[in-house]
């Protein structure tokens, strides 16, 4: 995929999509621009419905609500959105917005789909990954499945979900 | 009223019909004929021609014709899903290609230079898991 210098080939689809990926282990990047995508849009979504819940407590009482990042109550329901943002969507589909928009799901070990204890499961674990600097991530570079701590103890895995090679004929078709 | 005498006259002549039909060997018939010969004398255009395709498509039942096409097999066997993915891409797919396939470069990208710290040659990404292989057909 690295393309050497004065290689005047205009950039498109890398070489390994040349096949289809879909059901292949997905890689770090993926999983994590995905994750970072989940981060930004969970936090979006809470953000506005604080700044809702402040405008309604405003209109109906004459009061100014004001939130500290540091109040326990606001770290209680973030960590509660949070855990429902992803428990749920992992349960339901397999995939969160994020990993929708990059294309990768979460299955179980075996391929198949995962199941609502599977995704409660991995949710709660998910935090222990970051421990150690992140080690628990280490998994995913150097595991043959491309596992994180919490997809072990969950027993799941994630997979890349898109047609690569339909991305690859649009793409020729137009160029 | 037909006459009796006529009516003799069909039943026998049917009747040799059948008896020549029944005589001849079709197979050994159609073994002599030369279609590649018979087919150089037919004016396909004439024929064309003399063929009115409305009155056709009026009595074709092209709803039970579409219901005994498998498509799933028509699109295992032809190229069609290629042609379906290469027409069916808007503006938005366009980008959401570019950003996974750009994505994807880049797992390829850390995975061969985790390999090659680990001095394993990177043979593209593992999987998929056991229940997602293809299975061997019966």
């Amino acid at each position: 995929m690295t393309a050497r210098a004065g290689d005047a080939r205009p950039s498109g689809p890398p070489a390994v999509i040349r096949e289809s990926l879909q059901g292949k282990y997905s890689g770090f990047a993926s999983r994590f621009t995905a994750f970072a995508v989940d981060v930004g849009a969970s936090l979006g979504v809470y953000m506005l419905a604080l700044a809702a819940i402040s405008f309604a407590a405003r209109v109906l009482t004459g009061k100014d609500i004001t939130w500290n990042k540091g109040d326990i109550w606001v770290i209680i329901t973030f960590s509660v959105w949070e855990f429902i943002y992803f428990a749920y969507s992992w349960a339901a589909s397999g995939r969160t917005a994020g990993m929708a928009l990059f294309g990768v799901r979460v299955v179980r070990d075996d391929g198949t789909d995962a199941s609502a204890r599977r995704a409660i499961v991995r949710t709660l674990a998910f935090p222990l990954s970051f421990l150690f600097l992140g080690l628990g991530f280490a998994g995913i570079l150097l595991g043959g499945r491309r596992r994180a701590l919490h997809d072990v103890i969950a027993g799941t895995a994630v997979i890349y979900s898109w047609d690569a090679r339909a991305a690859r004929l649009r793409f020729l078709s137009k160029s | 009223m037909i006459p009796r005498s006529e009516t003799w006259a069909q039943a026998a002549a049917e009747r040799a019909i059948e008896l020549v039909v029944s005589a001849l060997d079709v197979n050994a018939l159609l073994d002599d004929v030369d279609l590649n010969a018979l087919l150089d004398q037919v004016d396909i255009n004439r024929l064309l021609d003399r063929i009115d395709l409305n009155r056709l498509l009026k009595r074709m039942d092209l709803n039970d014709v579409v219901e005994h096409i498998d498509i799933e097999a028509l699109v295992d066997q032809t190229d069609l899903g290629a042609i379906i993915a290469a027409s069916s891409s808007g503006a938005a797919s366009d980008v959401l290609d570019a950003v996974r396939s750009q994505t994807v470069g880049l797992d390829e990208f850390i995975a061969r230079w985790i390999g090659r710290l680990r001095r394993r040659p990177y043979t593209g990404p593992p999987g998929p898991p056991d229940r997602l292989r293809p299975r061997a057909g019966p």
